[in-house]
């Protein structure tokens, strides 16, 4: 298991970040959004972001996709210095709504990746209806986002983000308009996904208990700047189980020491 | 079509006819002298005399060609100059108000200048036409690219999208429904200002034809080349609908 094997790395820290922020500092118009950042994803790892809303979790997301440019610091993507969003980095916006393009089909929306990727129109009917599968949402080829459910369109979504093959995977609150059945399925989904292709996620949300459930380490983002609060490493046994794991005495210890920590910043 | 739907449209027919019937009468009993308002008999008599020997052919075909050319000159201009300048907000705020200062100008003010400086010519019509028609397909053009989801651009900047598949991937297609509504506008400009065109300069189409009519007191003559005009800016009004619902599909879904 080629994941698992990245686990490890993770763990023991032998590896250098696949992102690593370095003393980053954020102004928009004149306000410090985040402040002295300092942060290293692992390839492969599974990091969540949480914190109160207002604490810039999805603009550190958007700093790590290139979307924003720090004001001082530097984020690096192996090795290299973002400049501009880049193919290998993947972005899973919570308006899947806003996000799909309309007027093409499921098929034509993950075509759009790999148009984009420079794949031929022999290779891409094949592969379209591979990603198609993947995310579940084979008999959905010809419809139109408009005719699909807010879960599916998040599927077909995450199809095309995974159509660019990414090394890094970034989830803006993926399930956050989502109920809560269908909630747990894709998150279900989403953590065999990373275990198959080893993707890198950082993976942005407000539900505490969806990141210890999804994580190897959560960080806690504190307020006005900014600036990280609390970092918890997540042992818990993989592949996770929505009742098994939600019960692991380890995950409730976890659910505490998070729920302390943002009521304090609330206060 | 449902039932109700049908039953509107065979009531609009039977207002039509209605109206026919009416201006059958009024020729009958010649409330209007004959010399200047025909029945719908003799105006239907001159529109086959005029196709059966040809004339009413090529006058058709003249303002078509007017139209036709002077609607796709504006359509091409229109969508692109709109293009450039809906995609730049700064774009958008300087040319804006000349925009304003030239929008709400009567084409047929400019009629004159073109007169002077392109003289009695095809190319004096062209540039009338297009200049008229251009305006509604460029400022909905301009509208659209304005009104593109920013969230797109985003996810075109993450793949890494070129300049032009931005363009003709995201931009024109978000744009597309106001850009055919534009579009659809301007086809009614082009004919009026093919008609006037063809009146001013002397150029061969319905417009002439109507006006010689007019002038020779040949009422049943003037009234086939008004009832063609109509005609002919009805068929290409539903031409345009429909490209507009086939292109549109999944605007249909969306509702």
């Amino acid at each position: 298991m080629a994941s698992a094997a990245k686990r490890l790395e993770v763990l023991s820290g032998a590896a250098t970040p696949q992102i690593a922020f370095d003393g980053v500092t954020l102004v928009l118009g004149g306000k410090t959004i985040i402040e002295n950042l300092s942060l290293g994803v692992q390839p492969g790892e599974f990091l969540c972001i949480v914190g109160a809303s207002g604490c810039g979790k999805t603009t550190a997301l958007r700093l790590a996709a290139g979307l924003y440019q720090p004001t001082s610091g530097k984020v690096n993507f192996d090795g290299q210095p973002m400049r501009e969003p880049r193919r290998e980095i993947a972005i899973v916006f919570q308006d899947y709504g806003k996000a799909l393009l309309p007027w093409r089909t499921a098929a034509g929306n993950v075509s759009l990746a790999l148009e984009a990727g420079g794949m031929t129109s022999a290779e891409r009917p094949a592969r379209i209806e591979e990603l198609l599968r993947t995310v579940g949402l084979p008999d959905h080829a010809s419809k139109y986002p408009s005719e699909m459910s807010g879960g599916m369109q998040q599927r077909l979504q995450i199809a095309r983000c995974l159509a660019q093959e990414p090394k890094t995977l970034l989830m803006d609150e993926p399930f956050g308009a989502l109920d809560a059945m269908t909630r747990q399925g894709l998150q279900d989904e989403v953590l065999s996904l990373v275990a198959a292709s080893g993707a890198t996620v950082i993976f942005v949300t407000h539900d505490l208990d969806e990141a210890i459930y999804l994580g190897d380490r959560v960080i806690g983002l504190l307020p006005h700047p900014g600036r990280i609060g609390i970092e918890l490493p997540v042992n818990l046994p993989r592949p996770r189980d929505q009742l098994s794991t939600r019960e692991h005495p380890e995950f409730l210890r976890l659910r505490r020491q998070l729920f302390d920590f943002i009521k304090a910043t609330e206060q | 079509m449902n039932r109700a739907a049908l039953l509107w449209r065979v009531a609009s027919f039977a207002v039509a006819a209605g109206f026919v019937a009416l201006w059958q009468l009024i020729a009958n009993l010649k409330l209007v002298s004959p010399v200047f308002l025909p029945g719908p008999d003799r105006a239907w008599a001159s529109l086959v005399r005029g196709f059966s020997s040809g004339d009413l052919w090529s006058k058709l075909a003249g303002t078509l060609e007017h139209m036709a050319y002077g609607w796709l000159a504006a359509s091409i201009a229109g969508i692109a100059i709109g293009a450039i300048i809906g995609s730049s907000r700064r774009m958008r705020t300087y040319v804006a108000p000349s925009l304003e200062f030239l929008r709400p100008l009567p084409v047929s003010a400019i009629i004159p200048v073109a007169i002077a400086m392109l003289g009695l010519t095809q190319a004096m019509a062209l540039f009338v036409i297009a200049f008229g028609a251009i305006w509604p397909i460029m400022l909905a053009t301009i509208h659209g690219f304005a009104a593109v989801e920013p969230r797109l651009y985003e996810v075109a900047r993450s793949l890494q999208m070129s300049r032009l598949a931005v363009i003709f991937k995201i931009a024109l297609p978000s744009a597309s429904p106001d850009i055919l509504a534009g579009m659809r506008l301007s086809l009614t400009v082009a004919l009026i200002l093919s008609v006037v065109c063809e009146i001013l300069a002397g150029l061969d189409g319905l417009g002439h034809w109507v006006l010689l009519s007019a002038r020779a007191f040949r009422s049943a003559d003037l009234f086939a080349g008004v009832i063609l005009l109509g005609v002919t800016g009805y068929v290409t009004s539903v031409a345009m609908s429909l490209a507009e619902h086939r292109l549109l599909a999944w605007q249909a879904a969306q509702r």
